[in-house]
């Protein structure tokens, strides 16, 4: 009886705890006004393993420090060669790409 | 009369060869497009502009400029904007080259071929456009210099507008401040010049004009 209930417990618990967000950040050479965030924005928001619940489609720009993060499908695994080519193709040139932690610290992208 | 309208409508901007749409901004995006309309007065003669844009990859793309004045449908110009970008941290700039070419699709029936090199460079606060054109016997020169200002979704943009243009019909210099407003898609321009400069031409007076386009 004691098993049972820890398993039910165990499984309330599991369904409810969120999966880990993905979140990416990707410093973009050029983006200086809310124009190229629009161009930036379209181009990645229609790669398949962005989570467009989040952020706007899927992904935020701030001009002031030329950043962009992204929000990952928590069941998808990023690429990151369509991620820089999407980033091209809307017209500007990324340079490095972090992962960021819960706290929000960004990290060394590993692949 | 009606040579006078046409003449005036395609001298008496240098949008018709200077800028592109859409406000020689956007669409940079591969596959993006947009349209404009820009209505212009210079010399009692008013001219709807429409204007559109593909973009086929960022260092190509192809623009059309249909002008209407006084009931009379222009001349259409195609034109095949070629640009070399470069983003540098918070600054990004281009080389701009376009070859145009105007069909005899209204009533004036001429073929004729032009020529332009431009420069533009932009960072969060400063923006500047530069464009050197020939067309026919006309060499011109416009400038765009100021600031910007960006916010969130939205943006604008203060400039001075600086126009000289040579021909065997004359010669002028205009000037007088531009200002653009842009939210999300959406695109708005309104410039006024004054003319401080001319030699042997027939028309004088100042050039307003007001334009709305939208980007996909």
């Amino acid at each position: 009886m004691f098993n049972r209930i820890n398993l039910l417990a165990l499984l309330i618990a599991l369904i409810a705890t969120p999966a880990l967000a993905q979140d990416y950040v990707i410093k973009v050479n050029g983006i200086v006004c809310e124009f190229c965030s629009l161009g930036v924005t379209k181009k990645i928001s229609k790669l398949p393993f962005i989570d467009h619940s989040r952020y706007n489609k899927g992904v935020r720009v701030e001009i002031e420090d030329q950043m962009v993060t992204i929000a990952v499908k928590d069941t998808a695994v990023l690429d990151k060669e369509a991620l820089f080519a999407a980033i091209e193709s809307g017209g500007y040139n990324p340079v490095d790409i972090w992962q960021l932690t819960p706290e929000g610290e960004r990290v060394d992208f590993q692949p | 009369m009606k040579g006078l309208y046409l003449v005036l409508m395609l001298f008496g901007s240098s949008v018709v060869y200077a800028h592109q749409p859409v406000m020689d901004m956007a669409p940079r995006w591969a596959d993006g497009y947009g349209i404009q309309t820009r209505i212009e007065q210079f010399d009692s003669t008013t001219t709807t502009w429409v204007e559109g844009v593909y973009t086929f990859k960022p260092w190509v793309r192809m623009t059309f400029k249909l002008p209407h004045a006084n009931g009379e449908l222009g001349d259409l110009i195609l034109g095949i904007p070629l640009k070399k970008y470069q983003n540098e941290g918070p600054k990004t700039s281009n080389w701009g080259i376009t070859p145009s070419v105007k069909l005899p699709t209204g009533d004036q029936r001429d073929w004729d071929l032009g020529l332009s090199v431009s420069y533009s460079a932009e960072t969060p606060s400063f923006y500047q456009f530069y464009d050197l054109y020939a067309w026919d016997d006309r060499v011109g020169l416009d400038i765009n210099v100021g600031f910007a200002f960006p916010g969130k979704g939205s943006g604008m943009f203060a400039l001075w507008d600086v126009s000289a243009l040579t021909s065997d019909e004359g010669d002028r210099i205009q000037t007088g401040p531009v200002f653009v407003y842009f939210k999300k898609n959406f695109m708005f321009r309104a410039e006024h010049k004054t003319l401080v400069y001319e030699r042997d031409s027939d028309w004088s007076g100042s050039y307003f004009s007001v334009a709305v386009g939208l980007v996909y």
